[in-house]
């Protein structure tokens, strides 16, 4: 590597021993000549001066514009050959189609993506009647053309922004042109941009996140002037909108979040910064990346409400006053009283919670009676009855007198398809064992006093008397025998109870507790006059938060079944070393195929590099601790900064996906791969600074050749493979690589 | 801090009096009837019943290393227990059945013993006074919890005995000057120390952990000191490499060379192992089978990947679906296991009599099943207990004469890369090649996965045919195979030869699946968030108006958690203050009070914060060996308080007292659930001291007299109180419910 300049200057090099690697000593501002400048001045070479600046001018416009042609080029071209529903348009179309149809619907992602999906369609005149099924051709009236320039428009965008990063990050100007061809000649960017998918937003705002970032670095000596606050907004404004496309937005936020406290404690160190100054860092901070990206993502929200006014499939997942809001929702018109004999579904009101549910399967384990579960779909399964308990008179449809149901009245809940009683018994629940299990038992006749629950109405919204009220009334239902409380706290049961919410009685009596709470959601009772349930209304925040509990259970319930072999799907492990690609739709001669591999150059380089920057990194670190001084404090920041912290953001959007449970995707690679590109400009650029200047040029050159020749190679994945697969048979560099 | 070493017999007469008058003490109040209760506690159903295990010579599987049981049966060996007891429920009685379990006690009782002198000269070594290290001592040894665990066959107290040793010779390492003899004795011992840690339970590896990162930290200080030559850094780093590599590694492997020279026997633990491993114990041994398989041959077919059995048919029918004749997967030898191989093509051909046609690749086949004449068969409905809509049921359909239909056609798919390469890729030769069985209507794959059928199948494993099974879970092999007219000399087969390493290995990795597997929830686990305050105990046995609850003594654990805040604040303040550039840290009684507490309480750290990854089932006692470091740390705390603050002797005399005092009160009033002493339902009430110890009064009496007396009956009956012992290996594969206790009400009349 780099040529030792061992001058063991003990004294000199004794304020940085302290401090490890940061060289930003009290009283030790390194004059970072190159930064005192205004810093668009500055975007020359950091190891070449000679150049011309005249030249360097035409570059920082030309070449830009430049890229920025190829990239609409390679995102573009021949984009709408393929006129099938591919990979998972069928997700995002179709929740593109509930925007413009403005039906209430239920998904694991946050709604930025899908509403820009929507406006794609809006602005094409679609009408959001498509289906959207999987393989299916898209019919005459929708223009997925258009919808697909929309997405890859963002996609095409990302190659500007990363020549606008690498600049910033002061690579040199050949590795700026190196690490932005790489994302430029990126066959799985290239691939999953043309499509109707979230992806290429995601990336754009995880590349703009990461280019305000590395801006706000650079106007770091120029605090709170106009370009500071500019670059700091702008970096929340994106980490905001990042987080509102898909939660591993988050992982970039957490980047943006590692660098803020990092430079506050710097700040924090240097004893000549005023406290109010240092306050008006913090308070500059929060406003901008905290309650500004928080905003964004409310925001997101509640056009997603507002836009989508009419009940739809996703209803099951909210409250039941959210879905009474909704158009044409049937819980509007449910009788106000409860009573004897009424039917109803049963909402759990705690965050994410679901309807009371049984199903003719049994506990395998336990009692072994029928199964009770909390569902978040509409079915007739969960539809109850209110009967009296054994030994009060029978409940007789035709008799006049009806008996509401008030506080404190001890009730059965039969269940209608099946004829049972809510039941439970001393038997630990299948999963939460300290808890009572849960089970449907007996019929009409049959069964014992385990089969009596006591309603508690802990508050009611809107009325003060002491009945029991549809959708208002929170109720707890208390175990007459076992003093327990009916439960559902969002635990998912293994695969013989379907994946859906375990429920148990609960012995504790913890009033407060949301998850005992129950309401009364669609009822039915023919001998009662219709209610109004328009007249609630439901709190924003409320829905806002009951959405996300319920998108972050179903997300955890998204779990690969370990018995079955899922071609799609595939190992974090598998990713940096290009094990594995994806056939984004079907195999079969007579349609247009794509296939979603990195550029295997550009997936190989960059993890290498990401191993080679670590070992760099430790040799360097050693070889401090030995006393050597092999970098000006000027060149240590700009390793930590320009290497270091890409190589941290490769790793804060790798690792997270080797913990998660849930099944994982190439595509989930995606942002990780732009930080690792990031990584090995830096290195490359690192390696090649102290080379005369042909022995660069012709590195330089070998690097581009490379990328722009393994891209060409593999663009028909990219653009579309036209007839027999098996014509590409050569592609297939590894056995494990199915094109 | 002194340079010597903390040896016994180089330390002063006043320490070896206060030693030996502690350890006297700790004699007393951990062996006190130790006899008591004279039967199954907990996990003695599992921890004893390995020593059963061990004497017989049967194999079993468990998710823990084997060093401490191996002692326990070492313990129960020779006080002449000869293997009979079965262990099997919380509450058997061990008296009648003339068990040594008060030897097999004595085993982690004494090691608890031994963790007390250990802890005096551990302190000793971090520089504390005698008084101070006494102190330490006594709160390890008046400890409810380590008490309660020590006293029964349980490995914690092997575990922590071995931690303790491992801090002790560490704590020692650091002080010796470098490359003399005893530097080389305390290296040595650590890593003797932490072989042996490992060795108990897998949790040593976060003990090998906090040695790993003390020695990474104390290298990277050492490669600062510029007066250490490069050789001499590269001896440094080498003998360190040796001992706390090196050595643990060898003693664990030596650990398991005599786990496999104890069980040479099969037993309950086979059905974990692969056929190879399996083929190593004695009567497991297969005679040499013919190597090529023709039509007409008479096989047995097992599954590569879960260690289920072989294919198998019985005659019974599914109670679902189809209503034909069951196919499972049958773990052992049986007449039902017994296939004919016929072309699918010439069904009606007597292939027995014929000359030999091998078995190739891409043969369409039928299985007949022998002894009920029925085939192989498959059809698009959904198996009786996975009703995955990629899944179909696999049945035996067909009777003697009837010819078969096509949705009896398996095609054999040799897969090259799992068959031993050569002849065994092309044609089919038993337990060399490895092969999927397509059914050739649908094009699913014959499949099995640890999944059991219910009781109608007699719990055996559920075989079905998918089309998107994993490759693993869908691949079978041939293990027995006679055709009549082979040649007598034809070329015959059995399992390779496996070697310690690979047996090792494959137990090693069993071990690991079956680890991560526990995570059903159990009446008596708990979160790692709720140790260090000590919400909640574990109910270990219930019984005669007794009980024994494993709960700490909570002015220890709330010291030792207190300790651990105030070290963080101070770590907190200290790094604020130094980056505003105060030198707090030229201090040397800061620089001391950081690195002595600081060590432990990383100790600590790295012994309680990898609880939260587990997914596992939890327990109470996984939090001991932290605890321990933790009571050091505090106690290490103490020590720099009285030295910087207090000074007076008198006072630090009387403070040290009072502590202990408080200790002393607080283990006295919890012991009965300890030692399982008679006790009243108003002392209990009253020693409750936070609402979600839940220990079940009502199983004491109101009168102490009431135990001596025919009254005994009137107390009000053990109702709720479910004593379970925890899930390990054997107790899963078994049946779940076989360890709940008599007090578990029986389930409803249906």
């Amino acid at each position: 590597m780099a040529t030792a300049g061992s001058t063991t200057g003990a004294d000199a090099h004794g304020a940085l021993r302290q401090r490890k690697s940061k060289p930003s000593e009290p009283g030790r501002e390194p004059v970072e000549q190159f930064f005192q400048d205004k810093p668009k001045t500055v975007i020359g070479e950091y190891y070449r001066d000679e150049d011309d600046i005249s030249l360097d001018t035409v570059e920082k416009y030309v070449v830009p514009m430049l890229f920025t042609i190829l990239s609409f080029v390679t995102r573009m071209y021949r984009i709408g050959i393929s006129d099938i529903v591919t990979w998972d348009e069928a997700h995002f179309g179709k929740f593109g189609s509930h925007y413009l149809k403005r039906e209430f619907y239920f998904d694991v992602h946050p709604p930025l993506g899908k509403m820009l999906v929507g406006l794609s369609g809006y602005l094409c005149g679609y009408n959001g009647s498509f289906e959207f099924k999987s393989g299916d051709h898209y019919p005459e009236d929708v223009n997925y053309t258009f919808m697909r320039i929309f997405n890859a428009t963002f996609g095409a965008l990302c190659v500007p922004v990363a020549y606008y990063t690498a600049k910033s990050l002061k690579f040199s100007t050949l590795a700026t042109w190196l690490v932005t061809l790489m994302v430029l000649c990126e066959n799985s960017y290239a691939t999953i941009s043309r499509f109707i998918l979230l992806d290429s937003m995601l990336m754009l705002f995880t590349f703009t996140s990461f280019l305000g970032l590395a801006k706000f670095h650079e106007w770091r000596r120029h605090p709170f002037t106009s370009g500071w606050w500019f670059w700091l907004t702008f970096t929340g404004v994106n980490i905001g909108c990042v987080t509102s496309v898909k939660w591993v937005g988050m992982l970039t936020t957490a980047l943006v979040g590692i660098y803020t406290i990092h430079d506050l404690w710097d700040k924090f160190g240097d004893l000549k910064m005023p406290v109010v100054t240092y306050a008006k860092h913090w308070i500059s901070r929060i406003v901008c990346l905290i309650i500004l990206p928080l905003t964004i993502y409310l925001a997101c929200f509640k056009i997603h409400f507002l836009i989508l006014e009419n009940s739809g499939p996703g209803d099951a997942q909210m409250s039941s006053l959210f879905q009474a809001n909704l158009r044409n929702s049937d819980l509007t018109k449910g009788p106000l009283d409860v009573a004897i004999g009424s039917k109803f579904t049963l909402k759990n009101m705690g965050y994410g919670g679901g309807l009371l549910h049984s199903h003719v399967q049994t506990f395998p384990e336990g009692s072994e009676q029928q199964q009770v579960t909390c569902y978040h779909h509409k079915d007739s399964n969960n539809e109850w009855v209110f009967y009296p308990i054994r030994g009060s008179p029978e409940y007789d449809p035709n008799d006049s007198e009806i008996r509401f149901i008030e506080s404190g009245d001890a009730i059965r809940l039969i269940h209608e398809n099946t004829g049972r009683n809510l039941h439970s018994h001393v038997m630990p629940a299948p999963i939460t064992k300290d808890q009572n299990e849960v089970s449907c038992y007996g019929n009409l006749t049959v069964g014992d006093d385990k089969d009596n629950w006591i309603i508690e109405i802990v508050s009611d919204t809107a009325h003060s008397d002491n009945r029991v009220h549809t959708l208002t009334s929170s109720l707890r239902f208390r175990h007459q025998v076992l003093g327990c409380y009916l439960r559902a706290a969002n635990v998912n049961l293994p695969p013989w109870g379907f994946k859906q919410v375990e429920v148990t009685c609960d012995k504790t009596n913890n009033p407060r507790d949301r998850f005992t709470h129950w309401n009364v959601e669609m009822h039915v009772n023919p001998r009662l006059p219709q209610g109004d349930a328009k007249a609630y209304k439901s709190p924003f925040l409320r829905d806002f938060v009951h959405l996300n509990v319920a998108m972050m259970t179903s997300n955890n319930a998204l779990v690969p079944d370990p018995d079955k072999r899922d071609e799609l799907a595939s190992r974090p492990w598998q990713w940096p070393v290009l094990n594995v690609g994806l056939r984004m739709c079907g195999w079969s001669n007579d349609i247009v195929k794509y296939y979603l591999l990195g550029n295997p150059f550009v997936v190989w380089g960059s993890t290498a590099s990401v191993a080679m920057l670590a070992i760099v990194t430790f040799v360097y670190l050693c070889r401090w601790q030995r006393k050597y001084v092999d970098m000006t404090p000027d060149e240590v920041s700009h390793f930590i900064y320009s290497g270091l912290y890409p190589a941290l953001g490769w790793g804060l959007h790798y690792f997270p996906f080797i913990l998660m449970a849930r099944v994982t995707y190439v595509h989930h690679y995606l942002p990780a791969l732009y930080f690792a590109i990031m990584t090995f400009g830096f290195l490359f650029d690192f390696g090649t600074r102290k080379l005369s200047w042909w022995a660069r040029y012709l590195a330089y050159l070998l690097a581009y050749a490379a990328v722009i020749g393994v891209f060409a190679l593999y663009s028909p994945i990219s653009f579309g493979i036209i007839g027999n697969h098996e014509n590409y048979d050569y592609l297939n560099w590894l056995s494990t690589w199915t094109i | 801090m002194a340079s010597t070493s903390t040896k016994f017999s180089t330390l002063p007469a006043k320490d070896k009096a206060a030693i030996l008058s502690i350890t006297g003490l700790a004699v007393l109040v951990r062996l006190y009837k130790i006899w008591q209760p004279s039967s199954v506690v907990f996990d003695e159903v599992h921890f004893g019943g390995f020593a059963s295990k061990y004497i017989k010579g049967r194999y079993f599987m468990d998710v823990h290393p084997p060093l401490a049981k191996l002692l326990i049966t070492l313990a129960g060996y020779l006080a002449g227990y000869d293997g009979d007891f079965d262990f099997k429920d919380i509450g058997k009685d061990y008296i009648e059945a003339g068990v040594p379990y008060v030897a097999m006690r004595l085993l982690p009782a004494t090691l608890g013993v031994l963790v007390i002198p250990l802890s005096f000269l551990t302190l000793k070594a971090y520089g504390c006074t005698s008084l101070t290290s006494s102190l330490g001592a006594l709160l390890v040894l008046f400890e409810n919890a380590l008490t309660t665990q020590s006293r029964f066959i349980l490995l914690d107290s092997p575990l922590v005995f071995f931690t303790a040793l491992t801090a002790y010779a560490w704590a020692n390492f650091q002080n010796q000057p470098a490359f003399r003899s005893s530097w080389y004795w305390y290296l040595f011992l650590t890593g003797l120390s932490l072989g042996a840690t490992v060795s108990v339970k897998w949790v040593g590896l976060f003990t090998i952990a906090w040695v790993g990162v003390t020695t990474v930290t104390g290298l990277w200080h050492l490669l600062g000191d510029l007066s250490v030559s490069p050789k001499q850094y590269v001896k440094h780093f080498f003998w360190r490499a040796v001992f706390l590599i090196g050595v643990p590694v060898i003693f664990y492997m030596l650990m398991f060379g005599i786990h496999f020279i104890c069980l040479v026997n099969p037993g309950d633990g086979d059905g974990f192992m692969s056929s190879e491993f399996q083929a190593t114990l004695n009567n497991k041994k297969m005679v040499d089978t013919p190597a090529d398989v023709a039509f007409g041959s008479h096989i047995t077919i097992r599954h590569l990947n879960t260690q289920g059995g072989y294919l198998h048919s019985h005659d019974h029918l599914y109670p679902t679906g189809s209503k034909q004749q069951q196919i499972t997967l049958y773990p052992h030898k049986d007449d039902n296991n017994l296939w004919l191989v016929e072309n699918a093509t010439e069904v009606d051909v007597d292939m027995r009599a014929l000359p030999p046609v091998y078995l190739r690749d891409g043969d369409v086949i039928r299985l007949q099943h022998v002894s009920t004449n029925r085939r192989l068969h498959s059809h698009d409905l959904r198996p009786p207990v996975t009703e995955a809509d990629w899944q179909n049921e696999v049945s035996a359909y067909g009777y003697k004469g009837f010819a078969g239909d096509a949705n009896d056609n398996f095609r054999i798919e040799i897969l090259e890369s799992k068959s031993k390469p050569g002849k065994a890729q092309e044609y089919v030769r038993a337990i060399e090649t490895k092969f999927r069985l397509v059914h050739t209507i649908t094009g699913c794959v014959l499949f099995s996965h640890k999944v059991k059928l219910p009781s109608w199948a007699y719990e055996q494993q559920e075989v079905t045919c998918a089309k998107q099974g994993t490759l693993p879970n869908s691949i079978w092999y041939i293990e027995y195979n006679e055709h009549p007219t082979l040649p007598a000399d034809a070329e015959k087969v059995n399992y390779p030869k496996v070697g310690f390493f690979k047996k090792f290995a494959e137990l090693q990795s069993v071990m690991w699946e079956t680890n991560a597997g526990l995570i059903a929830s159990h009446t008596w686990d708990s979160r790692p968030e709720a140790w260090p305050y000590l919400r909640r105990g574990i109910n270990f046995w219930v019984r005669d108006h007794k009980q024994v609850y494993l709960i700490g003594n909570i002015f220890i654990w709330w010291l030792s958690t207190a300790g651990l805040v105030i070290y963080a604040l101070f770590k907190i303040v200290t790094i604020l203050r130094w980056q505003r550039g105060y030198k707090d840290y030229s201090l040397p009684s800061v620089q001391a009070f950081d690195s002595t507490v600081g060590t432990n309480f990383v100790a600590w750290a790295l012994h309680y914060f990898p609880f939260y990854l587990m997914k596992r089932q939890l327990f109470l006692h996984h939090y001991l060996p932290a605890l321990y470091f933790a009571i050091l740390g505090v106690v290490i705390a103490w020590d720099l308080f009285c030295k910087k603050v207090l000074r007076h002797r008198a006072i630090i005399t009387a403070a040290t007292i009072g502590i202990l005092a408080i200790a002393v009160y607080t283990f006295v009033m919890l012991s009965p659930l300890a030692y399982a002493e008679p006790w009243t339902k108003y002392q209990c009430e009253n020693a409750k001291l936070m609402k979600h110890w839940d220990f079940d009064c009502n199983v004491f009496p109101t009168d102490l007299s009431k135990y001596d007396s025919s009254h005994i009956a009137n107390v009000s009956s053990v109702d709720g109180s479910v004593v379970e012992a925890s899930s390990t290996a054997t107790s899963s594969f078994q049946s779940a419910k076989d360890t709940i206790g008599e007090a578990l009400p029986p389930r409803d009349e249906l």
